[in-house]
């Protein structure tokens, strides 16, 4: 089979997919959809290791499909990679889905969604022409859109969210197809490669707004900063295995977004794009951490994690983006290759948590933290698998996320000092966020595990939770599996990323990073021995514990009770709460996060010295959506009450506005023409 | 004098009026700043003398003698008497919080690195490409000026912009002439003394140094 | 490379863990003694902490009812990454066995494998202490984090690598760099980083009873026997790597080829005396220090930080 029809054939298979959920009795919908959507990720992941293998583009054109463009499909070696990162999220995604379908998935809407969703994020990247992709981009919103809204008939909260995400992500369309058309008005076609011909003739005005305004559409598909606000809503409220979906592969698209405006269609630019895009990429990081550092709601917690990754990836590609401006190409090759390295990481360990999450959810009917607590003993497997993606979440080595941070931070030492003056300003800046931005991960995901799965249960739920059917267990398994074998032998991704990061800057080196078991970079002095360091620490551990037990006279400890100021029967209750486990990180950024405390004192009757109940609320909101969108929001509504004045219900009247808004037309007409 | 170890004097001494600087914002005790107000005297001294030595400019010799006894003896001497008079003035009450200055005292760093780039690239001389550190403890001077209460630490503040040209006017021209640094000195001395004279009046008048308490006497 | 060579490596790497595992106990008890002296008591003996850890090996285990196999597990993953991180770090060598595999940015990374397990193990014993200790040590590492990768970006600046073996043999090659504002900056910042890091005053009172004042000891109460053995070790060890990282920067003498025993030795010599230095200065710094009020750190981290933005200002300035 050539990897054109295999494209093909994949994407039938999804559609089938969306055909089997439709159909088959509520019992095996979702199974039978997930079946396909197997058979979809797989039969478009041959075709994408095809492409990144002989490093030739698979091009593919109907006339047929869509009228007046017809439909293009181009396979590049950078768009496979991204094909690759959303299978490696999508087939466990729905296998873990098939175990958690009776939360809402197995109606015939949803499991219909699902399969088309995935088949969506799947061909995005390989589109070919400007039509295609905005076509499959706005497939791709309206089906992530159907599955956040599942929950809607029961909750507020989730159809509040799909208003938010629905207005976000198409505000973003609006703005990407605004970019698109500025760069293709007046070229000799709308397939990408026409438009990259005639955007490198057009002026640096041009270029330079196409560039900034397509930064803000994908960069409110990939959470960035200012335009994250959807996330935190709409992670939370979707189904777990759609919410590893919409934050491991959908808001990657974003990144691979701006990488195809920036690189591929615009072929570089001055070195303000990316500074711009580094500094985004550093306030969203530094903005996602801390807020990741102060939920206490699990899933809210790694949406908020979700803008922090993806803010140091879209960092990693501003500084690839600087040097290339300033001439450094094996760098800016090395930048880009961490950018996609980071992405991929975060598929692997943001998908096995949400999924995580989403078995949490199953289990114990809450994802609030201060409702959790002791699962690594009730649910044994799913605990140890959310700790071990929870650690390579914090970069922790030897997992695939210290991988991504080791690339990034080298290609920041290297690229300082290597141009211009607000480059060699910016990239110690962008160190010092990218380091506050880990200690607050690890804040956050301390707090994660210890809360929600480590001490004691702090509700009945948490107390009666059973571990969860084997299914969701294998999906999360295999994505934890690829943080570990991603994190120690990294040399199994290095020449895919490498393929399709040269193919995105095509022209420019490759950045030779050795492929072997330890990665050394080319032209620089840098190096890291992953499985080395990974096979030390093992050798450590058996070594230290074995001395322990030789050295220990009964190995097997005693269990006691813990120390509580002489005080017995301790309960969950005197535990620190996540809220309580933030307040020194709240209190610290006060400024930023600006938390709201609520102490409500009740007194007795006799005396205003005692008290007799006392309650405490700390919240944090989201200063962003408190300080840009609601006063938007506010002043639209406003603006709608005015309007309203036009609509008084007669029939004659909206005639009547037709009627004139013809002649003033013709008016128009008549007078400019 | 050999020239690394010029180099290296005149950096370390140019990095201490730095590092004092930052020094103000960092400590909450006025005594504290205070001192580091005179160790900036004293590095400063030290840049003169390290210039002097190496230009053999006998002027520069009596110019660091002058700046030692000003800077770095004189002036603190009264702020401490001036901290003594009124317990009430010991800690700074800092406007912008402590991490947020020091946060935007790097920021001012990098600013002045920035904003002289252009000049450091005409001056080839070791002393040129040191300005744009005279310019970051100016700049710290300024913002430790108008985010710190106390009479007193503004009075530090002013001093810190003070020291900050006069280490840009080193640098960039190898030594102000003798009159004119004289001139400077004798008259920030006359500053601090009629500043003092204001402080004593006011704590007299209404009991505390704290200058948003002026803000009440327009009514 | 021949086969004496990579032996030679490997035995310098060996000689560095059993050096730091056995001297880091030394080391402690010797700045304990310090501080005894200045405050006019005898003291005990600085073998001591080995004593003690003898005697805690000899007791029972024991875990709290609610705790999991994180439990058990954490002192002996911290052990473990302090010595990785010993092994690869050059304290007695410029070339140990795994020098090539692992750069700063690594190391650091390593010894937070230690200290986040450490804080999981403390909530994970689901007491209010456990998880006091918890949120407090993760804080303080948080706002630590930007001050020290800033000061890990200012070295790397002089050797063009952040490999750990490399910016020691440039400061060998060329000593003149020691006296420049560059390195004199990121020094102050280290020392700050590596007193947070380490729990000493005036961030953490190791010698503190009280568990409410308590960050490290509230993370780490519910341990005994060979368990809070293994932790005291693994601090130890981490205060020792992190002085001996610091006096390797800073006088990077004696630190040499590990191509002979005697010059092994003679690393560990050199290793012994300059640690012991710097363990002095620093227990004699904390005889005239208090601990400062939790939410008064952040100023101290933050200067540490303006320090490593100074060093990395320098740099860019000497340049």
């Amino acid at each position: 089979m050539t990897a054109g029809v295999m494209i093909v054939a994949g994407a039938l298979a999804g559609v089938g997919g969306a055909a089997l959920g439709a159909l088959l009795p509520q019992r095996l919908r979702v199974a039978g959809a997930a079946s396909l959507i197997w058979v979809a990720c797989a039969l478009e992941a041959v075709a994408a290791i095809q492409v990144l293998a002989t490093r030739q583009p698979v091009i593919l054109h109907s006339a047929q499909l869509l009228p007046m463009t017809g439909v293009d499909i181009v396979l590049s070696p950078f768009g496979a990679l991204f094909v690759l990162l959303v299978a490696l999220v999508a087939a466990p995604a729905s296998l873990h889905a098939v175990g958690y379908a009776r939360h809402g998935l197995d109606t015939r809407t949803a499991a219909a969604a699902l399969p088309l969703f995935v088949t969506s994020m799947l061909l995005v990247p390989q589109a070919g022409s400007v039509a295609t992709f905005m076509v499959l981009w706005e497939l791709m919103a309206l089906f992530s859109l159907m599955l956040v809204l599942v929950d809607h008939a029961r909750s507020e909260a989730a159809r509040s969210a799909g208003a938010w995400y629905a207005t976000l992500t198409h505000a973003g369309a609006a703005f990407i197809l605004v970019a698109f058309l500025m760069l293709a008005a007046g070229s000799s076609g709308q397939t990408f490669a026409a438009v990259a011909h005639h955007a490198s003739r057009l002026g640096p005005v041009v270029r330079g707004s196409a560039f900034v305004v397509a930064l803000v559409g994908f960069g409110s598909k990939a959470g960035m900063v200012p335009f994250h606000v959807w996330l935190p809503k709409a992670h939370p409220e979707a189904p777990g295995p759609v919410s590893a979906l919409m934050s491991g592969a959908m808001v990657a698209l974003g990144v691979y977004g701006i990488v195809l405006m920036g690189y591929v269609l615009l072929g570089g630019g001055p070195g303000w794009w990316w500074l711009l895009a580094l500094a985004l990429g550093a306030v969203s990081a530094l903005y996602g951490a801390l807020h990741a550092a102060s939920s206490t709601d699990l899933k809210r917690l790694l949406a908020y994690s979700t803008t922090d990754n993806v803010g140091l990836s879209i960092m990693a590609l501003g500084v690839s983006g600087y040097l290339a401006a300033t001439q450094h190409r094996l760098l800016a090759a090395l930048a880009l290759v961490a950018a996609l390295v980071l992405l991929i990481n975060h598929a692997a360990f943001k998908g096995a948590l949400f999924l995580s999450a989403g078995s949490v959810q199953h289990a114990t009917g809450t994802r609030d933290l201060d409702q959790l607590g002791g699962l690594l003993r009730r649910m044994p497997q799913s605990g140890a698998m959310f700790l071990i993606a929870a650690a390579a979440t914090s970069a922790l080595p030897p997992l695939n996320g210290f991988i991504g941070e080791w690339l990034l931070f080298q290609s920041l030492l290297h690229g300082s000092g290597a141009g211009s003056t607000a480059g060699d300003v910016a990239i110690p800046l962008a160190v010092s966020a990218m380091a506050l931005t880990a200690g607050l991960t690890v804040v956050a995901f301390v707090k994660a595990a210890g809360v929600g799965f480590l001490g004691r249960p702090r509700s009945a739920a948490a107390e009666q939770a059973v571990e969860v059917a084997w299914s969701m267990r294998l999906g999360v398994g295999v994505l934890v599996g690829a943080c570990v074998v991603l994190g120690v032998v990294p040399g199994a991704m290095l020449p895919a990323v490498e393929a399709a990061a040269q193919s995105a800057l095509h022209g420019m080196p490759a950045a030779q990073l050795s492929s072997g078991l330890d990665l050394q970079l080319a032209g620089v002095r840098g190096a890291l021995a992953p499985a080395e360091v990974a096979v030390a620490l093992v050798v450590a551990f058996l070594a230290v514990a074995g001395l322990r037990r030789a050295l220990a006279r009964r190995p097997a400890p005693r269990l006691t009770e813990a120390w509580g100021c002489g005080r017995e029967l301790q309960t969950a209750r005197m535990q620190y709460t996540a809220a309580s486990f933030a307040e020194p990180v709240q209190r610290v950024f006060d400024d930023v996060l600006r938390p709201v405390h609520d102490l409500d004192l009740s007194h007795p009757a006799e005396s205003r010295y005692f008290i007799e109940s006392a309650t405490y609320h700390s919240t944090v909101g989201d200063v962003v959506e408190r300080g840009l969108y609601v006063p938007v929001i506010r002043a639209l509504r406003h603006w709608g009450r005015i309007a309203r004045g036009l609509q008084p219900g007669s029939v004659h009247r909206y005639l009547g506005y037709g009627f004139g808004a013809l002649v003033v037309i013709l008016i128009a007409v008549a007078v400019l023409g | 004098m050999t020239g690394s170890f010029y180099a290296s004097a005149l950096e370390i001494a140019v990095s201490v009026v730095l590092l004092a600087a930052m020094v103000t914002l960092w400590r909450r005790s006025v005594r504290a700043i205070v001192r580091s107000l005179a160790v900036q005297g004293f590095g400063l001294a030290t840049v003169a003398a390290v210039l002097g030595f190496h230009l053999g400019d006998p002027g520069l010799l009596v110019v660091a003698a002058l700046v030692l006894g000003a800077k770095a003896v004189v002036i603190p001497y009264l702020l401490t008497r001036l901290v003594r008079v009124d317990p009430g003035s010991r800690e700074t009450q800092p406007l912008v919080n402590v991490p947020a200055s020091l946060v935007a005292a790097g920021a001012l760093t990098f600013l002045a690195f920035a904003a002289t780039r252009s000049v450091t690239a005409v001056v080839p001389s070791i002393a040129g490409r040191l300005i744009p550190v005279g310019l970051a403890s100016m700049l710290v001077g300024f913002f430790a000026m108008f985010t710190r209460r106390k009479a007193v630490s503004q009075i530090v503040g002013l001093l810190l912009v003070d020291n900050g040209v006069a280490l840009v006017a080193f640098l960039a021209t190898s030594g102000v002439p003798l009159l004119v640094e004289l001139g400077a000195s004798l008259d920030v001395v006359l500053a601090v003394v009629v500043l003092q004279v204001l402080a004593v009046q006011l704590r007299t008048r209404l009991g505390a140094f704290d200058l948003d308490q002026l803000t009440e006497l327009h009514d | 490379m021949n086969a004496s060579l990579l032996a030679g490596e490997a035995l310098a790497a060996v000689v560095q863990v059993v050096a730091l595992a056995l001297g880091a106990p030394v080391l402690l008890g010797l700045m304990r003694k310090v501080r005894a002296h200045f405050e006019g008591r005898v003291g005990q003996p600085v073998v001591q902490p080995l004593r003690d850890l003898r005697k805690l090996f000899r007791k029972e285990r024991m875990r709290p009812d609610q705790a999991t196999w994180i439990f058990p597990a954490a002192p002996v993953v911290l052990v473990a990454t302090v010595a990785v991180a010993g092994a690869i770090s050059p304290l007695v060598t410029t070339r140990p066995a795994l020098g090539g595999s692992a750069d700063l940015f690594a190391l650091v990374y390593l010894l937070l494998i230690g200290s986040t397990v450490l804080a999981l193990a403390g909530m994970d014993s689901g007491t209010a202490f456990g998880g006091m200790g918890a949120s407090r040590a993760v804080t303080i590492g948080a706002l630590a984090e930007p001050a020290l990768l800033v000061t890990i970006l200012a070295l790397s600046f002089g050797a063009h690598s952040s490999n750990l073996p490399a910016i020691v043999q440039a400061t060998v090659l060329h000593p003149e760099i020691l006296a420049t504002p560059q390195r004199l900056f990121s020094l102050g910042a280290l020392v700050v980083v590596v007193v947070a890091e380490s729990g000493r005053l005036p961030v953490d009172n190791p010698a503190t009873h009280l568990e409410l004042t308590m960050i490290h000891e509230a993370m780490i109460l519910e341990y005994a026997g060979p368990d809070l053995a293994l932790v005291t070790v693994g601090e130890a060890m981490r205060l020792a790597l992190l002085l001996g990282i610091l006096v390797n920067v800073v006088a990077p003498w004696g630190v040499g080829a590990a191509d002979s025993l005697p010059a092994i030795a003679l690393g560990v010599v050199a290793l012994a005396v300059k640690v012991t230095a710097a363990g002095v200065a620093l227990a004699v710094f904390e005889v005239f220090t208090a601990k400062m009020r939790l939410f008064r750190l952040p100023e101290l981290l933050a200067g540490a930080f303006m320090l490593g933005v100074l060093a990395v200002v320098s740099g860019l300035v000497v340049r």
